[in-house]
């Protein structure tokens, strides 16, 4: 399969799920930049979803299914025996101590673990039914797409930044004005368009932290990935930044299934609809957000939300 | 007084002792360029500029002038260098080349895809094969590879269809070029991996998940971001190449033929001589004034080719540093 048609597969896949294995699919004309633009465009079905009360039964089909699934470097679990569901259009919400396993976990979703030498897993991660160990690494990746603590603007200009990923995975290069509405469109979705606009050759390091890391999550929905996992992606920001950013993830997650690791209870409280508690590598508890920080389950819970350690 | 070398420099006389570090460096350098353009002058002032030009063979003018008095004729210093020139730029040019895919693949090898345990061995005898004197490279191509080349690349038949211009001995360009690839790849190759691996690993991490394969994230992100780099390694390694004159002379057959591309598969077997490896071969004849203004006018364009050569990286550089954060 060509990245192009792996792109089209993804994308289209994005709307019609039942359709994904099939190879039918394959034929939507990713040539047309522009057709692209439009699917992205919030389909009504996505809209619903933010209206309803978060849950899980509230959101939309299951997206993605942890079966078991442990994370070992060398021998040393980080992650011991994890079962969860994501569901489309939710945002899940990963806490716990320092060290617990989060951002371990997180990698493993996009099988950016392998880039550890000595990383394994056992158990499984399915998306849309599909053991991902058994989809192609790089077609995985741009499905589930990830921003990372610490900006990592790459040195080129804005414009190049956003328009990377569009650009590496289609075979022909796209030129400059097939690549602008999706790249202005994608910098209007991170919020930051309207602050760079007047200049987008200028060079990415040299825009703000916050701005900076807007700009990565730019150029991480450009290609339309249907999963986006971000990982503290606040913690180098200041507190106007950081509203920046949550505001972004409530608009984001009308069309994208959001997994945030956060340090940041509030914030966790704020933005997410359900909640997993992590403890030294277990799944302590997960459940709706309001359910954890008023009534949680399990001891451990409620002592790491009181702040008594962590 | 111990005691007042011991105090931490002021940041001031620090400054300072720079400062006169680097003007006795220029100082050095313009005089060594007066030293050159002076020996050079009767040469640039009998011949002008067309001794850069064609006409014979550079071998048998400075033959010629090795027998002219003391006080030789304007007619004394006619020489057409252009065979040297064109073999310059043809071993240079295609040593650098081969050295830039050479030291590229093994730097992007080395820095991200070698497990540990060869990138840790790899570096330092990349380093130590930096460190080998060129004359051990010219020695190995004379005495093993010459006379290989000479017995199973080099028929008989071909030798004999130009017996009558040049003498295919093994010895030529093929092998010259050879051994200035090898003597300018490992510190290429050393300079590159160190650009790459100060490449922070978030940006082709940051690349790899975004879904691209990793070496098209090292050539899409890496590689870019440290061109600078690159170009610059390629200047330093391109005015080595240029200015190489033991190993050249060693191997390069002995005899001032312009190699000709149209002969074909013994285009790389012909006799090449380089303005180094001509200065080399002649420094005998020195005591004769025309062999001895002829010398210092190729030093004096060997002289300016290197500083032409670092002017143009650092111009090509200029552009590509408007992405990086210091600038
Ligand atoms: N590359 C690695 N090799 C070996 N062990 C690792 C590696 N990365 C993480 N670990 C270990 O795995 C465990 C989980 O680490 P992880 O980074 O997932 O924690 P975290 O929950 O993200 O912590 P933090 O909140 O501080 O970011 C830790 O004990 C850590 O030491
Ligand atoms: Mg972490």
């Amino acid at each position: 399969m060509s990245a192009r048609e792996r792109l089209a597969n993804a994308r289209s896949g994005k709307l019609r799920p039942a359709a994904r294995q099939s190879s039918e699919n394959v034929a939507l004309p990713i040539d047309n930049l522009e057709l692209t633009a439009d699917l992205m465009s919030v389909t009504p079905e996505k809209a619903d979803s933010t209206t309803q009360v978060a849950g899980t039964a509230a959101h939309g089909r299951e997206r993605l299914r942890l079966d078991d699934v442990s994370v070992f470097y060398g021998n040393t679990p980080a992650v011991k025996n994890v079962s969860l569901s994501i569901s489309h259009g939710e945002v899940l919400a990963l806490i716990g101590p320092s060290g617990c396993g989060k951002t371990t976990l997180l990698r493993t979703l996009n099988r950016l673990t392998e880039l550890t030498p000595n990383a394994s897993h056992s158990g499984q991660i399915l998306l849309d039914g599909d053991e991902i160990d058994e989809l192609v690494d790089t077609d995985l990746r741009s499905r589930i797409s990830m921003v990372f603590q610490q900006p990592n603007p790459f040195p080129m200009s804005i414009f190049d930044n956003v328009g990377f990923a569009l650009r590496e995975q289609s075979r022909r290069r796209p030129r400059r004005p097939e690549l602008e509405p999706l790249v202005n469109q994608a910098l209007q979705r991170a919020g930051l368009y309207e602050e760079v606009r007047g200049d987008l050759g200028r060079s990415a390091l040299r825009l703000s932290g916050g701005q900076q890391q807007r700009l990565c999550i730019a150029r991480a929905i450009a290609q339309k990935p249907e999963i986006l996992l971000m990982d503290e992606p606040c913690s180098a920001l200041d507190p106007r930044s950081t509203a920046v950013i949550e505001d972004l993830i409530g608009q984001l997650s009308k069309d994208l299934t959001i997994v945030i690791v956060t340090h940041n209870l509030q914030q966790a409280r704020r933005i997410a609809d359900r909640v997993a508690f992590m403890y030294l590598g277990d799944l302590v508890e997960i459940g709706e957000t309001e359910q954890i920080f008023t009534a949680p389950r399990e001891q451990q819970t409620r002592e790491y939300i009181a702040g008594v350690f962590g | 007084m111990l005691d007042r070398v011991r105090r931490p420099w002021s940041d001031h006389s620090a400054e300072r002792l720079l400062g006169a570090v680097a003007c006795l460096l220029a100082v050095g350098i313009i005089l060594m360029i007066v030293f050159i353009v002076r020996g050079a002058w009767p040469t640039f002032s009998h011949e002008g500029l067309s001794w850069l030009g064609s006409g014979g063979s550079p071998d048998s003018q400075l033959g010629a002038m090795a027998y002219t008095s003391s006080k030789p004729p304007p007619s004394a210093f006619v020489v057409h260098a252009w065979p040297l020139i064109y073999g310059t730029i043809l071993t240079a040019g295609f040593a650098v080349l081969f050295a830039l895919a050479i030291s590229l693949a093994a730097s992007i090898f080395i820095v991200d895809f070698a497990p540990p345990l060869v990138r840790r061995t790899m570096k330092p005898i990349i380093r130590l094969l930096a460190a080998v004197p060129g004359v051990l490279y010219g020695l190995v191509g004379i005495l093993v590879l010459v006379p290989l080349i000479n017995k199973y690349l080099v028929t008989e038949s071909e030798q004999q269809s130009v017996a009558n211009v040049i003498q295919l001995t093994g010895g030529g360009l093929g092998i010259t070029i050879v051994l200035v690839t090898l003597m300018i790849t490992p510190i290429m190759t050393a300079l590159i991996t160190d650009a790459l691996e100060s490449v922070p690993r978030a940006w082709r991490e940051g690349a790899i998940a975004l879904g691209l394969n990793p070496l098209r994230a090292t050539l899409a992100v890496s590689l870019r971001a440290i061109r600078p780099a690159i170009i610059a390694a390629t200047g330093l390694a391109a005015a080595r190449a240029i200015g190489e004159a033991i190993v050249v002379s060693m191997v390069s057959g002995g005899n001032s033929f312009a190699p000709n591309p149209a002969d074909g598969k013994i285009f790389f077997f012909e006799p090449v001589e380089t303005l180094g490896s001509e200065i080399v071969r002649v420094a005998e004849d020195l005591g004769a004034p025309a062999v001895h203004s002829t010398l210092y006018a190729f030093a004096a364009l060997l002289l300016f080719s290197s500083f032409a050569l670092s002017l143009s990286a650092y111009l090509v550089k200029l552009p590509l540093r408007r992405y990086q954060v210091s600038s």
